[in-house]
Formats: C-alpha cells, structure tokens, sequence
C-alpha cells in the first residue's frame, strides 16, 4: 500500500460515554477486507464530473470491548456539497441500512468512507452524524476512511477516528479532531483465488483476464516456484563460489527451510505414492464410466428404434434399466480389484 | 429474443470478490444474490451485486435452510426487495438492470432443480438476456477460482414451457441433456482506478540488491519481506487428495441412486402399461369374438373402441429429473478429470523429489 504516514498510536481519546460504564482508551485497529476498498473505488468512478468526492456507509463486524473493527461492506450514499453546506440524503442511508442489514443480519454500522483524503468542516460534520447517539455508532466511535483517488497519484487510504472539540455547543457539531489509527488490508483464504485473478490481470492492456482452468492456474504457480528455487540456488551458488558475501541470517533460515523436507523411507514413499495414483485414476475411470453408461442409457431411452414401433421402445425402457443395472455390476467388480477405502465407497 | 446471443460475460473485480464473500461466509449452504450490469453487443457486463436476505424465515435445521436461499432468487418477497434495491443504487449511478443472480455451489453440485427453475425465471420473467452464475467455494479453495456462467438453452426453455419430458416429446424435440445448460466464457475486468491499485501492491519478490539481514531475526520480522503474493497462488500446489476423491465419489453415488430411483420408476410404468394394455387386448379380443357371435346372429355389432372409455393408461413420469441428474454426473466427470490431470502432475512431481533418480525403477 502507499505510504500511510507515520503517527504515534498509543490511546484513543476518551468519548463521551454514558454514566456509569466504563470508558476505553484502549487503541483502535482497523481491519478491511479489499471488497470493501474494491467498492469505494467502484464508486468513486461513478461520481459525477462536479462532484470532488463521494462518500458512503461502512459496513462490518466490531469486537466486543471495540478494539477490533473489521470493514467488511460499504455502500454508497448520494450526498451533495458546496461552498457553503453540505447535504447527505438520510433517507437514503436509512433506507439502505435497512436493505444491507436484511441481507447480512452479523454487520453492523461501523462508520463512513469518502474518496478524497481531504478533511475539512465538513468531514467533521458528516463524522458526528455517523457517530451519533441513536443511529449512529455511539458508544463506539465512528471510523472515518478515506481513499484518496487522485490520478497520476498512489492511492492512499487512511483510516481516522474522531474526538469531540469545541468550545461551546454550538460549535461542537460541526468540529471534530480527527485521529489516525492503524488499519490493515486482509484477505482471507477464500478471497485469494479470486484476488489471484484479479491481479493476473493488471499488466494487461484490456484489464481483463479469462477465469482459467485448474492446470492453467498449476503451471503458473508451479513456474513461479521454479523461478524462485532458480534464485535461490544461483544465490547460493555465488556464495560458495566467493563472488557475494554470505549472510548466517539467510543460511539459518534457509537451514530451516529445509530442514522442513520429511525424511520417510523410499519403500513407503512408493507404496503411498502407488496407492494414493490408483485411487486417483481408479476414481476417474469410474466416473468416466458411469458418464457414458448415462449417457447411453439416456440414447437408448430415447432412441427412435425403427422396428416394432412404439412398443419395441417401450419395452426397451425397462431393458435399458436393467441394462445399466448389470453394467453396474460390472463396475463394481472392476473397481473391486484395486484396493483402498475409496473404492470400496463406490462398490457400496 | 434479441437479434444477437450473448457471447460472453464479463464480471468486474468488485462482483467477484463480493460474491467470493458471500458464498464462503454462507458456506456450506447456498449463498444467492441478484446481480446488475448491462448488455453491451453481446456481451454481459455485470458491475455490482448484493445479497437476497435469507434472515425472513430463521429455521433450525439446516437442509430447509439452504432450500430457502436455493429458492430465494424466485421467491416473491425477494422480487421485491431487488427492485427496491436497485432502484437505490441507480440513485448513485450504479447501473440498474438486472442482469441475473449468482450461487454458490460445493463441487459441483449445482445442477438441481432449484438452479434450472431459477434461471427460467430470471430468463422468463425479467429479461431473457440473464445469466447465472455459479461460484464453486470446495473447488476455489483448492487453487484456482471456480467461476462459471450459464444459460438455459432454448431447446430446453421450449421444452419446459410445454411441461412435457415424456419419452416421445423428447424423441421429436431431440433434446439432450448437454443441451439444458450453455456455459458462456467469464472474463475478469478491472477497472483502471483498481489496476492502478494492484501495481501499488507488492506481489513479486523485488529484483533489486538488498542488504543482508544481521541475524535471523531480523530476517522474519522485515517489513520489506514480501507478504504471500496474490499471484500467483500456491494454495494450488496443495497436496490433499483424498478429500476431494471422498466427496467425488459420494457425489457420483448421489447422483446413481437418484438415476436408480427414477429408472425404477420408469420400469414400474412400464410394467403397469404393459398389465394395461395387455387387458385392453384381451378386452379388445372379447369383444372382437363377441361381434364376430353377433354378426353371425346377424345383431347389429357392439362398438369396439370403448375401451377407452374402459381403461386408463398410466401417466409417463417425466423424465426431467434424468435429464438433470445425467447433467450432472457428467459435470462431475468433467470435474474429476480436471482433477486427475493436475493432481498426478503433482504426485509425480513430489515423487521423483523425494525419490530422485528411483523414479525409473517403478
């Protein structure tokens, strides 16, 4: 990511709380989840030309104490902004709030986003109405992220909490200090083949990318790893052979890399390796056998059979049935030669 | 029926990853949402999603609960609850067409009854340029990503509006089961703002000159290490089998146990027609004799054709649920092949490592 700036986060600032209940100072961190970002982007292509910046609900989990938040989902939120005022349709945010909460009964509403990494009057404005007693995130704060989408620029994304300021009542609602904290970007297991994809495609002209098959995706990753052992081994090579200084860090955890590599017996090596590739091809064999034999007994129930007329296919029904009946069998006893658990799961 | 078909479709990064969220947060049942885009000469450029709710009617158990999400994209509240999305996302100039509904699947096992009805409805009743698409979370989380698009095919549509999938009507109509679903081809699209995002990202090992780390240290906790890259992901490099040959097999025993059952069906109709008309020939032959006795009494003939009035043949059940449970075992054919392929690539792979020069032996 781009460079986030540095900042000391030590303690959030003490919020109004309610009588009785213990106030947190603890730190806050923020965790988001890339469709979120992916989303804000999303929007803010599709701002219109006036428009500086657009901004939106964020949408995730919270830890009980309120240290942990996770941004999983945002939405947009049309909102208009002068010189002199801004305006954010609440209807619509409630109404919005309400669809997204059908849909995903576990997130709730952690805060807003706008894509300008500006904070003026009105971020401060727009901050104490997100984190308000009520609808709001009370007595949690509000987060604020802002993702910055200047061209010619990197994108940065901030994250901020707020602190109430002011002098008198008046003034309150419209200012707020905004606080830095730390956030992260995570992605999840399950997100990864997706984001695989996704970045195959970026050094493309059209920016797009075929979803590819299974062996596609292996001899990728596979190349990838040839690639990287090729590195490591000519950098080993150049150490032995004097040309670079060797480094005990990088020996050691190398050492340790390898030293990862199970030592087992060649003898099980083999009976494992022979038992797992007949599974294997044991199971395709199977499947591929019980395809065609439903594909034939689909063409056979269907086959226009020219003598007899519609008797002789009717009773060709019930023969195809028994038919593939007495295939079956015939698949059973070819499967009951090899051995393992997994054929014996498709003779049952 | 517009002039040209669909030649592809074309999924923006932000409905992926929405939809990868979706289906693994729901998994193991069904996640199911609608989705928007626009037809742009032929191919279907889908931009945004959202979620059906499924939280309107809480069960306990679990099959009925993922019947409700299976169903949602049909259900009527759910119509309702589309439209009214969608008539708020047009409002922050999302495009607003409904362009089809996404599911998630398990190896596979999306070719049901459920995913067929949806799609008719989808293709019948909103717009025939919609598609569905099926993400598979069991085959995505082994590597590479599982995403594919589908359509009814037409012989199929006609075929279901009749209602009929007798033996007969099939016979004329010529339909197979290759035909219920076309697949179309997914691309992957990013918008420039997100490239311009990724290449912020680190995803490759730098090539540059570095400083050796002073100890170990030092090495593990380097901020400039490279954190496991996007792409490519080794995630596919994954060792496990026997999971996926389990779950492979009980799959395709599924699927024969059904074709069993609809096979026994078929042969009880069979045996019931074949008691039936075996009486109206007897019938038929009764009164043949009979008209025969009275035409040499020189009586006028009794009709013979009332046996239809008489007898009643049995209704051929339909043969829709073979179609579909035969599509289905092909697909998991299809994708147990896909497996082997890559995964004795694999295991010859570790083999001759960990056995190097002994592979000649075997």
């Amino acid at each position: 990511m781009a460079d986030t700036g540095s900042f000391l986060h030590l303690a959030r600032p003490l919020a109004p709380a309610a009588i009785g209940s213990q106030p947190s100072t603890a730190p806050l961190n923020v965790t988001i989840q890339p469709q979120a970002i992916f989303s804000i982007l999303d929007h803010s292509l599709r701002r219109s030309p006036d428009q500086e910046r657009v901004i939106g609900t964020l949408l995730g989990t919270r830890s009980e104490d309120g240290t942990e938040v996770e941004i999983r989902n945002c939405y947009a939120v049309p909102h208009t902004e002068t010189a002199e005022q801004v305006e954010v349709d609440m209807e619509y945010q409630e109404k919005m709030l309400s669809l997204h909460l059908k849909a995903n009964p576990r997130e709730v509403l952690v805060g807003w986003y706008a894509t300008s990494g500006e904070l003026n009057t009105f971020s401060a404005l727009i901050q104490n109405f997100y984190g308000q007693q009520g609808e709001g995130t009370w007595p949690h704060p509000a987060v604020h992220l802002t993702v910055s989408s200047v061209p010619g620029k990197d994108i940065e994304t901030r994250t901020y909490i707020s602190a109430p300021i002011g002098v008198t009542s008046e003034r309150a609602g419209d200012s707020c200090l905004f606080i830095p904290v730390p956030y992260e970007i995570r992605y999840s297991d399950a997100d990864k083949s997706g984001l695989e994809l996704i970045s195959g495609a970026r050094d493309r002209e059209d920016r797009s990318a075929p979803v590819i098959t299974d062996i596609e995706t292996l001899e990728r990753a596979i190349e990838q790893v040839v690639d990287l052992i090729g590195r490591v081994s000519n950098y080993v090579n150049e150490v032995l052979d004097e040309e670079r200084p060797g480094s005990s860090a990088l020996g050691q955890f190398l050492m340790n890399a390898l030293s990862l590599a199970p030592k087992v017996d060649p003898t099980t090596i083999e009976k494992d390796f022979n038992n797992h590739i007949q599974d294997v091809l044991v199971v395709s064999y199977l499947a591929n056998t019980i395809r065609t034999q439903i594909d034939l007994s689909n063409r056979l129930a269907t086959a226009a059979l020219t003598l007899g007329g519609g008797d002789a296919l009717q009773g060709n029904e019930g023969k195809d049935g028994g038919d593939n009946n007495n295939r079956r069998g015939g698949d059973n006893r070819r499967g009951g030669k090899g051995r393992g658990q997994n054929r014996q799961q498709v003779e049952q | 029926m517009a002039e040209n078909p669909l030649r592809g479709v074309q999924v923006e990064a932000l409905v992926l990853m929405r939809i990868i969220k979706h289906s693994s947060q729901a998994f193991p049942t069904t996640a199911t949402g609608s989705l928007v885009g626009m037809d742009v000469n032929g191919v279907l450029e889908i931009t945004n999603s959202f979620p059906f709710p499924t939280a309107d009617a809480p069960t306990q158990d679990g099959p009925q609960d993922s019947n409700i999400a299976a169903a949602a994209p049909r259900a009527k509240a759910n119509a309702v609850y589309q439209n009214e999305m969608i008539k708020y996302l047009r409002e922050v100039n999302i495009d607003a067409n409904n362009v089809g509904w996404y599911t998630s699947a398990s190896m596979g096992n999306f070719i049901n009854i459920n995913t067929i009805e949806n799609q008719l409805f989808y293709q019948k009743e909103i717009n025939e340029r919609t598609v569905a698409l099926v993400h598979d979370v069991s085959r995505s989380s082994q590597g590479g990503l599982s995403l594919r698009a589908f359509r009814l095919g037409a012989s199929f549509v006609t075929a279901y509006k009749e209602g009929k999938f007798s033996t007969e009507s099939l016979q004329k109509s010529g339909l197979r089961f290759q035909d219920i679903l076309q697949e179309l081809p997914v691309t992957i699209h990013n918008s420039h703002i997100l490239t311009s995002l990724l290449h912020q990202l680190p995803t490759q090992p730098s090539k540059d000159e570095f400083e050796a780390p002073p100890n170990l240290a030092s090495l593990l906790q380097d901020p400039n290490a490279p954190v496991p890259p996007l792409c490519p992901n080794f995630d596919s490099l994954d060792l496990s089998i026997d999971p996926f040959l389990e779950k492979s097999c009980d799959l395709l025993l599924e699927s024969i146990e059904n074709h069993h059952t609809e096979l026994n069906n078929h042969q009880y109709y069979q045996r019931s027609l074949g008691r039936e008309q075996a009486k109206i020939t007897a019938w038929q032959q009764k009164r043949k004799a009979e008209n025969a006795a009275r035409t040499a009494a020189k009586q006028p003939p009794l009709p013979e054709d009332e046996w239809q009035k008489l007898f009643k043949l049995p209704q051929e059940p339909s043969r829709l649920e073979i179609l579909l449970n035969s599509r289905q075992v092909e697909q998991y054919s299809r994708q147990v092949d896909g497996f082997t392929a890559s995964v004795s690539g694999k295991m010859f792979a570790v083999k001759s490592n960990l056995l190097p020069g002994g592979g000649e032996g075997v």
